[in-house]
């Protein structure tokens, strides 16, 4: 018998004509924490969602506690000790925290639920391995991190000893990500299995074990986590060497292109989301703004480029007052903008990459002829942008629909960076695309600056805030709570501020907001 | 509605729709045959029958023709709405009001030279039909009023407004609600059937459309906001505005349909004369997923049905009904078509996510 708790070898998927998974190879050991790691669209999720059953996988061997599955299907993989946390909660938001834990599994009494039960049972792990949940609440009122504790619960309740987790710590504050490891080595101490799937090398060198890496489908390796580092690991990852820390280079800030006075605007749900945001961008520098995803971030955004109703305050650009104007007229008066998602807002998604290319100058020569577009020349602009910004496909008549999220990207980047203008709004402009195309268009950021455009980033990277960045702010509630230069910051003073708390060693900040926890 | 259109391949991907097609009519056709069947009557014989009724003889072809006109505009008409997004169930509103409209002037303009008179006729008739779509359009795109269910209850109103005037004010006086007749047509050519001149109108006016919204900006601004508003709001272009025009565009062809009915087949307004053509207009639109290429093909054939439906029911004793089932059959394929789309889109969804 074998000492691992799940063994797969020589595993095949495909999902039509693409082959996700080409010779899949992974095992756990009981009571480690194996990391699982590579670009998007390695395989590394498809090879978890096989072993948990989601999809049914075309040749290999799976053996789960050395016993061969022939087929899996979720609730083999739950019968046999597999829980998945997938990358979206699968919870009910109305319910109570109690509620989602026990759904599908509840203890009767008779005809009606036996809650009490319920509760003792939930408690006792809430204690075991020292999550902090409120079990009364519902979902909507509970944060994200805790939203994931939540699904660990739901999943230890339902007996599962193998637990993998699906880039959990995208979702999370660098606080939160830290209180999840310590709930990973408690479970780890108690014997559980753990499989964590990121590409976030820096945690993955935290929290691991073993380091299992995919690349394009195929297994390329594993190592303990001692023998390696993170240079290693992105080479394996990628086939070479990549250069995360781009050099940055020294601003040379010129005049202010953006200033925005006293900036009020609503959310979907909230009355004055954004309330009262002052913020200067200036030629040829980065501003990013830090903060967790929700705070506002893509609120403010939307007001400056003409999505959202602005309420109160100005926005100027280069001296011009743009407030409430259309999103037409503001990128006339020299905004571009690379949007938080590329799916609805940046790309169309039905059409081909020259039409997204062109989307913003249809209007414009040498596009528009009269009425007429002049697909000749559209078709010679895009093959040139493809070109330079290394879009693959290159056939610029392809569908952006099949694109992988690194190339979708870089569709936006390249129409956004080839108009010009005087300041480029990023948001999240690295999300969800693999380290290839973060290198690239981290360093097309950098160009703009030095072309002297303004930037301002928005980003839930911190990594990305801190490695881009000439000065920061950071966003928490609808206000700035905290400014610094970008060498003043860190990931310890940013991460404060990005949870409300005041950084006491930095006098220029304002006034914070309450305490979080 | 939005519709998806890949790019690449255009032509392998024409192909492939011309093939779906064909594949619906046969299937429908063969459906049909079934009931024909359970009749116990011969489907060969019933099909024979019926083509012979749309396309023997100078009256056959022509009536087929003069069913086709409308519907080819109607087809249209709906198609365009859809590329924008709108599900413009209104068309046979506006095609009663450009009708009303058109004799209207035909009657009373008499001041105007023959051919200026075409002219007020055709372009009064596609004003107001799309002042009429405007209606919903803004509603629409403003305030986020459904303009299914505004397009629905303007029809009813639409239609009364009609039955009123032709019953009162532009009442002719005869026994049938009906208006004086015009005092210019459209050359009938193939009579004693009612085709007309008005199908090279509206064939030009289809071929326009289909120019239009492949080759200019507007047209790729149709097309962007049809599949993506927030992204064509996002790139600059004002999706209200494009969503209301093109409701204008679909109202205009509605009204022209409406306009040559007046004109070129019954000579004055008839009463209750567009019963039936927006919504048939409509079935061969959605059958094609609002393509504005197929749908006329789509409308042509639900035209053979129409004409074809008598010619079979007095040959072979085939009722004419049975048309309506392949019709209805044709509404069920069309559908499930859109489930499979589902169904694959689901699935490539599921793909994507599990290569992340």
């Amino acid at each position: 018998m074998s000492d691992y708790v799940v063994e797969m070898t020589g595993i095949v998927k495909s999902f039509g004509e693409v082959q996700a998974v080409k010779n899949g190879y992974f095992t756990l050991k009981k009571g480690e924490i194996h990391s699982l790691i590579g670009e998007n669209g390695a395989g590394k999720s498809t090879m978890m969602k096989l072993l948990y059953g989601m999809y049914g996988f075309d040749d290999g061997v799976v053996k789960v506690n050395g016993e061969e599955l022939t087929s899996i299907t979720p609730k083999l993989a739950i019968e046999k000790g597999i829980g998945m946390v997938h990358q979206e909660f699968m919870l009910v938001n109305e319910l109570t925290v109690l509620e989602n834990i026990i759904l599908g599994f509840e203890p009767k009494k008779g005809m009606t639920i036996d809650f009490d039960t319920a509760r003792k049972n939930v408690n006792h792990y809430i204690d075991q391995y020292g999550m902090d949940i409120q079990i009364g609440k519902r979902i909507n009122q509970i944060s994200v991190g805790e939203a994931q504790r939540v699904e660990i619960i739901k999943i230890l309740t339902r007996g599962a000893n193998t637990i993998i987790l699906d880039e959990p710590t995208a979702v999370l504050t660098p606080q939160e990500t830290r209180r999840l490891f310590e709930i990973l080595e408690n479970l780890r101490r108690d014997g559980k299995s753990i499989v964590f799937i990121s590409h976030k090398l820096n945690e993955v060198m935290e929290i691991s074990d073993r380091i299992s890496v995919m690349r394009q489908g195929e297994y390329i390796g594993t190592v303990d986590k001692k023998d390696t580092n993170p240079a290693e690991l992105a080479k394996m990852m990628i086939g070479r060497e990549v250069f995360l820390n781009i050099e940055k280079k020294k601003a040379k800030a010129g005049e202010v292109v953006l200033k925005v006075d006293n900036l009020w605007t609503s959310g979907e749900k909230e009355i004055s989301k954004i309330h009262g945001v002052d913020l200067e961008v200036r030629a040829g520098e980065i501003v990013g703004i830090a903060g967790i995803d929700g705070n506002g971030q893509s609120e403010f955004i939307e007001a400056i480029t003409g999505l959202r109703q602005v309420e109160k305050g100005k926005v100027y650009l280069g001296g011009q007052d743009i407030t409430n104007l259309s999103p037409r007229k503001i990128r006339d008066a020299g905004l571009t903008h690379i949007p938080e998602d590329r799916n609805t807002r940046g790309l169309n998604r039905t059409m081909s990459i020259m039409d997204n290319l062109i989307a913003v100058q249809v209007d414009a020569k040498p596009f528009s002829k009269g009425m007429l577009l002049d697909t000749g020349a559209a078709l010679e602009h895009s093959k040139e942008l493809a070109e330079k910004f290394d879009i693959r496909p290159r056939d610029p008549q392809m569908s952006t629909e099949s694109l992988s999220g690194g190339n979708a990207q870089k569709v936006v980047v390249a129409r956004e960076v080839s108009i010009g203008g005087k300041l480029l709004v990023a948001s999240q402009p690295t999300r969800g695309v693999d380290i290839g195309a973060i290198e690239s268009i981290r360093s097309i950021l950098q160009d703009v600056k030095e072309e002297g455009l303004g930037v301002l980033l928005v980003s839930a990277d911190l990594e990305e805030i801190l490695s881009l960045s000439d000065r920061i702010v950071v966003m928490y509630e609808g206000k700035i709570s905290g400014r610094m230069d970008a060498d003043e910051a860190n990931e310890d003073n940013l991460g404060l501020l990005m949870m409300g708390g005041q950084d006491t060693s930095h006098a220029g900040v304002q006034e914070g907001g309450r305490d979080h926890d | 509605m939005p519709v998806c259109r890949k790019e690449e391949g255009i032509m392998t991907n024409a192909w492939k729709a011309i093939r779906k097609v064909l594949l619906t009519v046969v299937l429908a056709l063969v459906i049909g045959a079934l009931f024909i069947l359970l009749i116990s009557e011969n489907p060969i014989d019933a099909y024979v029958a019926l083509f012979q009724g749309a396309f023997d003889g100078k009256l056959s072809f022509g009536t087929t023709l003069a069913s086709f006109t409308p519907l080819l505009l109607t087809s249209t008409a709906f198609a365009i709405a859809a590329k924008a997004g709108a599900f413009n169930v209104g068309v046979e509103g506006e095609v009663f009001l450009g009708g009303i409209v058109a004799a209207y002037i035909g009657v009373n303009w008499t001041f105007l030279p023959a051919p200026m008179l075409y002219v007020a006729c055709f372009l009064g008739a596609m004003a107001v039909g799309a002042a009429w779509a405007f209606i919903p359009g803004f509603l629409k795109s403003y305030y986020n009023v459904n303009e299914v269910c505004v397009t629905i209850l303007m029809n009813s109103v639409a239609l009364y407004i009609t039955s009123y005037l032709v019953s009162g004010p532009m009442s002719a006086g005869v026994a049938n609600a009906q208006s004086d007749p015009v005092t210019v047509n459209l050359y009938q050519f193939l009579k004693p059937s009612s085709a007309n001149v008005g199908l090279f109108i509206a064939i030009a006016a289809v071929v326009f459309i289909i120019w239009m919204l492949k080759k200019t900006t507007f047209g790729y601004k149709i097309r962007t906001v049809g599949t993506n508003p927030m992204h064509a709001e996002y790139v600059g272009i004002n999706p209200r505005a494009i969503f209301i025009k093109s409701m204008m565009i679909s109202g205009a062809l509605g009204g022209m349909a409406g306009c040559i009915e007046v004109l070129g087949v019954h000579g004055y307004f008839l009463n209750n004369f567009a019963t039936g053509l927006g919504s048939n207009g409509m079935l061969a639109a959605l059958i094609v997923k609002s393509d504005v290429v197929l749908a006329p093909f789509m409308a042509f054939f639900l035209a053979i049905l129409k004409s074809g439906a008598m010619g079979m029911q007095q040959s072979t004793g085939v009722p004419k009904s049975i048309v309506d089932t392949i019709t209805a059959v044709f509404i069920i394929i069309a559908t499930m078509e859109l489930l499979f789309q589902f169904n694959g889109k689901r699935k490539k969804k599921k793909k994507d996510k599990a290569e992340a």
